[in-house]
């Protein structure tokens, strides 16, 4: 049997990708007949696709890495610059957001009354659950970094109690944002401040709500031994995307709730 | 893996709670494998779990091989005392050799096993040395 000379990882042909691609499609075309024709069974078997791609193509992954043994140094080394860039675009991706908020908070128009927070705009009080919200990211951030070192030192117990605390933590943030949305005095659809503020920490919340699955996966994982104590790739990659939006809150706390009110 | 993942779940569907052991948690036959863990506290390491490619090439890290040229080649003067080793696993292979620093043009050449050619161009000094790839 001949064996490849070099430490790389050739993939298998695989059908996720245009599962995938598919999925967008149906997804994208499925929101143009849902505006159009009040029909959401498009979208919805768009979204299906795209679950179930999702699910098997990181579950193959997974096979590939921890069960099958191809991700060698150079492969992870890989991994790490693609979770990096990706973040990076990520980064961006709020920045833009940011950029609005700004743009709009720092020369107000007259229609807003020339002020911010523009006139009849009652903000929500820095201090009271913005304030909790940011707390409870921050230790989420330190239970997160005790479930690393855990591994790192062959702690089974521990990494298990620190990843759930972790993820009961996101959680506990996603349901007091989501408590916020509802009793917030205003709403998307009032100004320019509306526009900013929902979509900036809606998209946020989207972002802990993904960060919290990862999380989730990767405690699953734990549970049934994928990880090694020098190898976990999976547990770093989630690790850094929950400080990315961990840093993403902080700087919504700052701009939006506390210099914005 | 497989075996020990049937094995959690056959012992969460016929659970009993006739032994003292199993009272504690449903989960209790994990624990006789958690202790035979190398850290003793439950997590495996690469030693015990690494498998395929990964296994090999780390294993044979650690016994000073590189057979998947993941480091750095070494350097070498390229004297006929000290020729440039240059490692393969058939009976040749390609040589690019960039007589000097910045210039733009390799000079190729195939490298046989047995005596030490010379680069035509510098004159540098190519030694082929067979190795097995690890199976």
């Amino acid at each position: 049997m001949a064996h490849q000379a070099h430490a790389y990882h050739m993939v298998d042909p695989s059908p996720w990708p245009l599962t995938g691609a598919i999925a967008a499609l149906l997804m994208t075309s499925g929101l143009a007949v849902w505006f159009h024709f009040h029909s959401t069974t498009l979208m919805i078997l768009g979204t299906i696709l795209l679950l179930l791609t999702m699910f098997q193509w990181w579950r193959d992954v997974v096979r590939e890495g921890t069960f099958q043994g191809h991700h060698t140094p150079p492969v992870q080394k890989g991994l790490r610059y693609g979770m990096i860039l990706f973040i990076t675009s990520e980064v961006f991706f709020f920045l833009g957001f940011f950029w609005a908020f700004y743009h709009s908070s720092l020369a107000p128009t007259p229609e807003l009354g020339g002020c911010w927070p523009p006139t009849g705009i009652t903000t929500l009080d820095p201090f009271e659950v913005p304030l909790l919200n940011t707390a409870v990211l921050l230790a989420s951030g330190v239970t997160v970094t005790w479930a690393h070192h855990s591994i790192m030192e062959g702690e089974r117990k521990q990494a298990i109690q620190s990843l759930a605390l972790t993820i009961a933590l996101g959680f506990y943030f996603t349901f007091l944002q989501a408590m916020e949305y509802y009793e917030a005095p205003f709403t998307i659809a009032d100004g320019v401040y509306g526009s900013t503020f929902f979509v900036a920490t809606g998209f946020h919340g989207l972002h802990v709500i993904i960060g919290s699955m990862f999380l989730a996966v990767c405690l699953l994982r734990q549970i049934h031994f994928h990880f090694t104590s020098e190898h976990h790739f999976g547990f770093e990659a989630a690790a850094w995307y929950w400080h990315f939006v961990d840093v993403v809150w902080l700087f919504l706390y700052i701009s939006i709730y506390w210099w914005g009110s | 893996m497989a075996g020990r993942l049937l094995v959690l779940l056959r012992a969460c569907t016929t659970t009993t709670t006739t032994t003292t052991t199993l009272r504690l948690r449903s989960n209790a036959v994990v624990r006789p494998l958690v202790r035979a863990m190398a850290t003793a506290k439950g997590i495996p390491t690469d030693e015990e779990q690494a498998t395929g490619l990964e296994r090999r090439a780390l294993q044979a890290l650690k016994h000073g091989k590189d057979p998947y040229s993941m480091l750095k080649p070494k350097e070498y003067a390229g004297t006929k005392e000290e020729p440039h080793i240059v490692p393969c696993i058939g009976t040749k292979r390609l040589v690019g050799c960039l007589c000097e620093e910045d210039n733009t043009a390799i000079v190729w050449f195939w490298l046989h096993e047995g005596d030490a050619q010379r680069c035509p161009s510098c004159g540098s000094h190519y030694k082929l040395v067979h190795h097995e790839l690890p199976h």
